[in-house]
Order: structure tokens, then sequence, then C-alpha cells
């Protein structure tokens, strides 16, 4: 890899948002997901659920990506540790649960099929997942 | 890795928060290298050696299972 390549991905390695993008992702998710919640007691168009999924998925993002009000080399080590877990379990999860699903559903109806998961349960289970434990991480040691 | 930052901190008379304001760091960050959870990287070192004026070594010592 040259020097070039390495110092670009070490850019984007290290690429975070400033904090005040937490409040704004906070905001946005809850006014989201709310959204999606009360679009199931009424009748929408189908565009709209791809769109708040898509946006939702966004907002999370932000909070992800937003720095702490002291970001340091121990906050950076506790966030590399929460997506490296994030990671791992969301693809562990998304391999074995379809098959319990299928394994319970055959035993109550011989016509279940094996039904996978589509990319919106996947990428925001992966960043609850991720800010969960970056949360659960840093309030462990305050 | 054992540390001795807790007693060089409280013979300096300094909190954990005056002490992560000093170093540019968060007051978590001084909580769980005192607590042996987080092993600090050299520049945090050598900073905590430069701040209370004694060598890494006398901050920091090996375990037999390190």
């Amino acid at each position: 890899m040259c020097e070039k390549e390495r110092r670009r991905l070490e850019k984007l390695n290290k690429f975070q948002l400033s904090h005040s993008y937490k409040k704004i992702g906070i905001i946005a998710s809850i006014t989201i997901f709310s959204l999606m919640i009360a679009k199931k007691f009424i009748d929408e168009p189908d565009w709209v659920k791809p769109i708040l999924s898509g946006l939702l998925l966004v907002s999370m993002l932000l909070i992800s990506l937003a720095k702490e009000k002291v970001e340091d080399e121990y906050i950076d080590s506790l966030r590399s540790q929460s997506y490296r877990f994030a990671f791992i379990v969301v693809i562990i999860y998304s391999l074995v649960q379809p098959l319990v699903n299928y394994g319970v559903g055959i035993l109550f109806d011989e016509t279940e099929t094996l039904k996978g998961f589509d990319y919106f349960q996947v990428l925001f289970f992966m960043l609850v997942v991720q800010i969960l434990v970056f949360y659960k991480l840093k309030r462990y040691n305050k | 890795m054992k540390n001795t930052l807790k007693v060089q901190r409280a013979i300096k008379d300094l909190t954990q928060d005056d002490l992560a304001k000093e170093m540019g760091v968060s007051r978590q960050t001084i909580n769980s290298i005192e607590k042996g959870r987080y092993v600090p990287s050299t520049v945090l070192a050598l900073k905590l050696s430069a701040i209370f004026g004694i060598s890494v070594n006398e901050f920091f010592t090996l375990e037999d299972d390190d």
C-alpha cells in the first residue's frame, strides 16, 4: 500500500463528527422512530417506509460517529471495542436467528420456509448494539 | 500492569478532574488507568511522567502475567 493510500485510509478511519451531531442524531432518531410506529395505524404510500428506514439509519449513524465532549485515546479504544463487538454479534445473530426461526416455525407449521433478514434489520441491529455497548462501557468506567 | 497513579496523585493533592484537565483527557481515562482497566499509550505515560516529575518506570510496573 503506497503512502498516499495509507494516509487516506488513516484519515477515513479517524473520521468523526462534532459533538453537537449527537443531539441532532438523538432527536432525529426518536422522531423518526415515533413516525414509524405511528404509520402502522394510518394508511401511507409505499415509498414512506424505505425513506423513514433510511433516515433512521442515517440519524443513528450520526450518534455513532459524533465525538464525545472529551474525545481521547481511551474513549477511542472503547469506541473500537464497541464496533468490534457489534460487528461480531450481528453477524452471528444474522446467521443463527433465521435458523432458530425456521426450527421453531417448522414445529408448528410444516410449510415454514427459511427467511433471512433485510438490510434494514441488520444495519439497525448493528447500530443499536454498537451505541448501547459504547455507552455501557463508558458508564462502567465512570 | 500495576501503576502508582492514585498514590502519586494523592501526594500531589490533585483530583482526578484536575489531572484530567491538565493532561487534556477525560476524567474516566484517569479513573480507568488508576483501576488498571486501561493501559495508556506511551504519549500519555510520558505526559504523566512530565506532570509528576518522575520516570515512567516509577508509575508502571509489569506483573507476572504481562
